[in-house]
């Protein structure tokens, strides 16, 4: 099929459609209602498609809690002060181990900030979120296009770890407009949900739950997703790298910071400034090897990000003292343009040249 | 009826409401009959649009921001303050639109309600999440188009009086930016009473009901003309009262003006009747009540 012109809202929801996605529960927040007003009308087309607009964010979050409890392919999504009220239903679906997609179309913040777009809810999502020992899968998609090919992609990660997945935005990605394809989604693989509640007749009741009074048993559940956890930071990362070879100096940066330190960059290349990127995709686990590897051979490092600086957390921990690292950060829904970028590498690289020299 | 400081407006132009917004005509007169003595706690909301972005306010009294679930126990957290300080001369009053009210806000409102709170709650209800684009909330009525109800709501309108009536708190009424008047002398009334006070207000959305800017106004009278939202209080959850008497005009008069009806046929129109005159009923039957017992 042709490439049609969405907004990145629109097509997450057609992207969960023909992921197989046959339960979606909404709640309106700006920046994300484009998603919940698609499904709305997309869902009474699809068999079995439920679209349920429920009455707050915590409804929401536990109506996917059930859908998946039951087998169903199931998925909300909100904006920062949603997710904040989604959290306790989201450790609940990790210690129940329970797949589900949760999309995060963040905003500025904190407490009600406003509705441009962010990058704030970086450590809310790659560090749990709610309370408890637990991980979800982070993935931050920079193009419209990205947002459609994350969808499949966390599903299937969502059941194969049987693990709530993230797909982390933001208010441009969510509202903007490009083309996009929906030609390679195919839901291919069945995963075997020997564990959903479908009625005992025939065969031993089975049980969901995440209450364990038995302080040893609760222990052991702990280690026994600990492992899990270990095995997605083995297995799951994902990033991409844009000219790092001959790079003197390494921007890292997610999702719609990417994109714009892209811009930036071939400005950089233009005035032969050797930068490159090294964008993480999986925001947890973190691509802390490809840091490490490129840190042997490059020295400086420079986070930029919508916030007053989280992602730098994650690559501090990964660079372990190796490199120089510099930050610009810009919070409150300021979107930093391609040439302001510029401007900032250009003076810090000009100055680590010196400290070389 | 209304005593004091009822000339004096407390909303400024500049605000950043629609054109013909029904919302900002209430809250002129909300502030107009509470007076300047009132702090307000306004949640995510046309309302909060109204009052502006910091650090601009199109309003001159006090008023805090708070989550969009918590506009009733934020209200009675000031309203407790105010009383150790030994303020008992102002009044706490919580803005909240349909969807803070009849959807997630309904909990923490009970709550309030429960233990009877000293504030006045007042909810602003232009029948859909107008500010977010026109999402269907429980308190939109049943038929009625949004975009997230493409082919009208199933669901009928949630009753928040009779909700608010069952907590037992010393005053519940209607009311419409139709009757100014009537609106003020509720709202005067509320301030005087002891407790938690709740205020059910339809706000006309030319917007979100596709209509024309210069018919807010008419459709809230017609609302209220037609009996599909009636005028009337609750005292202590059981003394009912009509406070106007509606013509009890046919309902199509009301949807015919309105968009979001457009795709009614005349069977659709023929039920929304019948539905509004059990509705009514129901409520007549109430009053009728409670005159015969002699409770008014």
């Amino acid at each position: 099929m042709k490439k049609q012109l969405m907004s990145g809202n629109a097509a997450l929801g057609e992207a969960a459609v023909l992921s197989g996605c046959t339960c979606y529960f909404g709640y309106p927040i700006t920046p994300q209602n484009e998603l919940t007003e698609y499904m709305a009308k997309r869902m009474p087309e699809v068999p079995g498609g439920t679209f349920i607009q429920s009455e707050s964010e915590i409804a929401a979050i536990n109506m996917v809690l059930g859908a998946s409890v039951a087998g169903a392919r199931a998925m909300t999504s909100s904006s920062s002060p949603g997710m904040s009220l989604k959290q306790e239903g989201i450790s609940y679906l990790a210690a129940d181990e329970l797949p589900a997609v949760i999309i995060n179309m963040v905003r500025g913040g904190p407490g009600m900030g406003n509705i441009s777009p962010a990058q704030s809810d970086y450590l809310q999502a790659t560090r749990g979120g709610g309370h408890g020992d637990y991980r979800t899968i982070v993935l931050a998609p920079s193009s419209v296009q990205e947002l459609a090919d994350a969808v499949p992609v966390a599903f299937d990660l969502a059941d194969s770890y049987r693990n709530p997945v993230i797909i982390l935005g933001d208010g441009m990605l969510g509202q903007m407009m490009e083309p996009v394809s929906f030609d390679h989604i195919r839901q291919e693989k069945v995963y075997p949900k020997d564990y959903i509640l479908t009625g005992a007749k025939g065969r031993p009741a089975r049980k969901i739950h995440s209450l364990l009074f038995d302080t040893k048993l609760e222990e052991e559940h702990n280690w026994k997703l600990f492992r899990k956890y270990k095995g997605m930071e083995q297995n799951e990362v994902r990033f991409e790298t844009f000219l790092v070879d001959d790079a003197e100096m390494v921007v890292i940066a997610y999702g719609t910071s990417a994109r714009i330190a892209k811009g930036a960059i071939r400005r950089l290349r233009q005035e032969n400034l050797k930068v490159g990127l090294i964008r993480p995709i999986t925001l947890w686990p973190f691509p802390t090897n490809i840091i490490r590897e490129t840190a042997t051979r490059v020295k400086d490092f420079f986070v930029f990000e919508m916030s007053t600086g989280q992602l730098i957390e994650d690559v501090r921990l990964a660079l372990e003292g190796r490199g120089h690292i510099h930050f610009y950060g810009r919070p409150g829904g300021v979107i930093p343009t391609p040439v302001e970028l510029f401007r900032i590498v250009s003076r810090h690289y000009y100055q680590s040249q010196q400290v070389k020299k | 009826m209304y005593k004091e400081n009822t000339v004096e407006d407390l909303m400024r132009s500049g605000h950043f409401a629609c054109p013909g917004c029904g919302v900002a005509i209430a809250m002129r007169l909300v502030l107009r009959a509470l007076g300047r003595k009132t702090i307000a706690v306004i949640i995510p909301s046309c309302a909060s649009i109204i009052a502006a972005t910091h650090p601009h306010s199109a309003l001159e009294i006090p008023a805090f921001h708070g989550t969009f679930e918590t506009a009733a126990p934020t209200a009675a957290g000031i309203s407790y303050a105010l009383k150790i300080r030994g303020k008992s001369d102002i009044t706490v009053v919580a803005i909240a639109g349909d969807g803070g009210t009849f959807d997630i806000g309904l909990q923490s409102l009970s709550g309030t309600a429960d233990r009877n709170e000293h504030y006045i709650y007042v909810c602003l209800d232009n029948e859909a999440y107008m500010n977010t684009g026109i999402q269907a909330s429980s308190a939109t009525p049943r038929r009625a188009w949004t975009i997230t109800t493409p082919a009208g709501r199933s669901a009928r309108k949630k009753n928040i009086m009779e909700i608010m009536a069952a907590h037992r708190i010393p005053y519940a009424a209607t009311a419409s930016i139709g009757y100014p008047q009537d609106l003020m002398d509720k709202v005067q009334k509320a301030k005087g009473i002891e407790g938690t006070k709740f205020l059910h207000i339809l706000t006309p959305c030319a917007t979100g009901w596709r209509m024309a800017e210069n018919l807010t106004v008419n459709a809230a009278i017609l609302s209220v003309e037609t009996r599909i939202f009636p005028l009337y209080e609750v005292f202590d959850g059981k003394k009912y009262g009509i406070t106007y008497e509606p013509q009890g005009l046919p309902v199509e008069e009301y949807l015919k003006i309105q968009g979001r009806y457009r795709h009614l046929d005349a069977g659709q129109i023929e039920r929304m009747q019948t539905e509004t005159d059990e509705e009514w009923e129901s409520l007549y039957r109430h009053v009728t009540d409670c005159q015969r017992k002699g409770a008014l």
